[in-house]
């Protein structure tokens, strides 16, 4: 079933082209990102569906909902996490979350929401004296708090260390198994590989591709990097290069010591050989790994640009 | 219903906002009580004594008509006089070492007909030698009447008028403004936390949710109603108990007086806060606008003391009115009825709606609410 669709969205801020013709629909249930560089119109579109920023031209439709006659409504099945986490500084967690509860028709209770965002801890701390990490949960909860169907994630996880960044990454997980569909922003190709059901690069306010993160990497290339060591050294390690080159599958091979590196075509068959080879010699193999495209790749191989974070 | 929780909650939140924010505390509530404070006891403290000048009397050769004057002297209540005896010498040293405040020598024998006052060079100017110069000359007129044969003809009667049932002391025009400035500041200042919740995308954040900002407009004058009441409340009660000011309250009068006040300064806070795009830009506009009125508006002194020419701009100025229209409903006890309040009310409401009008229509065409 699809909750949100999006026609043909246009938005110019003086001579800049922010967004620039941008189409898709998100379906009950799904984690949508929207990934790309700064500047790329990610912010821009989602403030348009969120109803802030009216657009130049296009479309907008939660079921059978727009903005022009249904704001209301919408607000009520919508939550949001906007960039810039503006909550109330002197209050304190549960004091932000109780009054944003009483905006809203029906909420979920504050205790819940608090458990979920992990900062039962920190309720009765002014917001002013919590982390940034601990203010971006709350930013979260925020938006859950009227329970909505919807939930967009603005770069929830920009700024902050690993850690906090995971703990994030478990709350969307939450929401995703909760069945909500959540729109999120990031310009981490990580954390779009890891959360989304399907991935919509944008580039200078265009669509550059749209599908799930692995098809995205398997259209990509069919080609393959095997990174393999030898307990028995330098020499075991050339006779195997030496062997691999023969095979029609690999493509290219290069050798640093007893380390090696081979792409292939078909990894499976590459490997079956292999093994049959050391077996055969008795050589020993330390490590072996099949080196993952990864939607960096993808990026680099539709935009022709250096990925930066 | 949902909307009278919502401003519950709203208010609520509005509430412990400002018991947290330390400087609303300070600026609304702690300055105006220090600053009415060193006012009052610098320029209402002494002054309300009645006047009284210590003086010594030489009378080194007793006659009839020293005697005569001294019982004269001694009977004015102005007067303190110094017990003893005094040679000129010793009055003399009395004066310099400022032991008394002058010395009077009367004549030394019946047929002398000069008084001579005697005076530190100190205090030539002072507003006591002046007074008693005055006093001693009546008394030497009042002697040569009466040794001429003649009765006084013109007298000169003092009476002073006030259009209320008392008379306006200092204490009670400097408490009557400082409420007006204290109100007044709170609405000029306090809308600085819109620029500041704009500035963190607090209005934006509140614009994405369902919540009424009516509502949250409605909680947030609530609560800066409430501030004001404190404010007055405050104010007048350490005027009242330590600096004896006198008021007589025509309460409805106040009620209404203090509404439009504080809605129109609000209001003009509302229009500096519609074109000030950082907390800096807010209060140097504020600042301004603040100092020119607390100066020009009859505040701490009466507009008339003040030169002509500058008198004009203190009767535009709403402060003017505010503290104006306080001063009858708390002091003299004016009725809603007197058409000087009503003009003055009006006068007010005149710049809280201009002000908020220019100022919503600033809001809307620039838009600078939803700029990030």
């Amino acid at each position: 079933m699809t909750v949100l669709e999006v026609k043909q969205l246009k938005k110019s801020f003086g001579a800049i082209r922010a967004v620039d013709d941008i189409s898709f629909s998100v379906k009950a249930g799904e984690v949508f990102t929207i990934i790309g560089p700064n500047g790329a119109g990610k912010t821009t579109t989602l403030e348009m569906i969120e109803g802030l920023v009216p657009p130049d031209q296009g479309e907008i439709k939660f079921g059978e909902l727009n903005w022009d006659k249904h704001a209301d409504q919408i607000k009520m099945k919508i939550g949001v996490q906007p960039q810039s986490s503006a909550m109330f500084d002197l209050l304190t967690p549960e004091e932000n979350l109780n009054l944003f509860s009483t905006f809203y028709t029906s909420a979920r209770p504050t205790e819940e929401i608090l458990e979920l965002i992990n900062l039962t801890e920190h309720r009765n701390n002014h917001v002013k004296k919590l982390s940034g990490g601990q203010r971006q949960r709350l930013a979260i909860g925020l938006a859950m708090i009227s329970d909505p169907e919807i939930i967009f994630l603005d770069e929830p996880t920009t700024g902050l260390d690993p850690q906090a960044r995971r703990n994030i990454w478990d709350i969307i997980l939450q929401l995703k198994a909760l069945g909500k569909t959540t729109i999120l922003t990031t310009h981490y190709m990580e954390e779009a590989e890891k959360l989304s059901d399907r991935v919509c690069i944008v580039d200078q306010g265009k669509i550059v591709t749209l599908d799930t993160p692995a098809s995205l990497i398997e259209q990509l290339t069919q080609e393959r990097e095997v990174h393999l060591s030898f307990i028995d050294g330098a020499e075991a390690a050339e006779q195997a290069e030496l062997f691999m080159t023969k095979l029609e599958s690999v493509t290219r091979t290069e050798r640093n010591q007893a380390s090696l590196k081979i792409w292939t075509t078909k990894p499976e068959d590459t490997l079956y050989e292999l093994f049959k080879f050391t077996k055969e010699n008795n050589y020993h193999v330390e490590q072996v790994s099949i080196h993952e495209m990864s939607l960096e790749d993808v990026f680099i191989a539709f935009t022709g640009k250096e990925w930066r974070d | 219903m949902n909307n009278m929780k919502q401003f519950q909650q709203m208010f609520l939140a509005q509430l412990k906002l400002t018991l947290r924010e330390k400087q609303a505390w300070f600026w609304g509530i702690f300055f105006p009580v220090i600053l009415m404070v060193i006012f009052m006891v610098i320029f209402s403290g002494e002054s309300n004594e009645d006047f009284q000048a210590q003086v010594a009397v030489v009378n080194e050769n007793q006659n009839e008509t020293s005697d005569m004057l001294l019982s004269q002297i001694s009977q004015m209540e102005l007067l303190d006089i110094k017990e003893g005896t005094f040679n000129r010498e010793d009055a003399e040293e009395l004066v310099e070492e400022q032991e008394v405040d002058a010395a009077i020598v009367l004549p030394a024998s019946m047929e002398e007909t000069s008084l001579s006052l005697i005076i530190n060079k100190e205090n030539e100017q002072g507003a006591t030698t002046q007074a008693l110069s005055g006093i001693l000359d009546k008394l030497i007129q009042q002697a040569n009447l009466s040794a001429a044969g003649a009765t006084q003809t013109y007298q000169l009667q003092f009476e002073s008028v006030t259009s209320g049932t008392n008379e306006l002391d200092y204490t009670d025009f400097l408490l009557t403004g400082m409420i007006a400035l204290a109100i007044a500041q709170g609405g000029l200042f306090g809308m600085v936390d819109l620029v500041e919740m704009r500035r963190k995308g607090l209005i934006k954040r509140l614009r994405m949710t369902p919540a009424k900002m009516s509502i949250f407009g409605l909680s947030d004058m609530a609560m800066r109603f409430i501030f004001s009441i404190i404010q007055i409340v405050l104010l007048s009660l350490i005027g009242v108990f330590i600096f004896g000011a006198n008021l007589y309250i025509n309460f409805f009068s106040l009620i209404v007086v203090f509404l439009f006040g504080a809605l129109s300064f609000n209001a003009l806070g509302y229009f500096i806060s519609s074109f000030s795009k950082t907390t800096e830009a807010y209060m140097g506009v504020a600042n301004i606008v603040s100092f020119l009125m607390m100066f020009l508006s009859g505040v701490f002194f009466p507009i008339e003391t003040m030169p002509e020419w500058i008198q004009p701009v203190s009767h535009v100025l709403p402060l003017t009115y505010f503290a104006q229209g306080l001063r009858d409903s708390m002091v003299y006890s004016t009725s809603l009825a007197s058409s000087t309040l009503w003009i003055g009310i009006g006068i007010i409401f005149l710049w809280g709606a201009i002000a908020y009008l220019i100022g919503s229509w600033l809001y809307k065409t620039k838009s600078i609410v939803a700029t990030r």
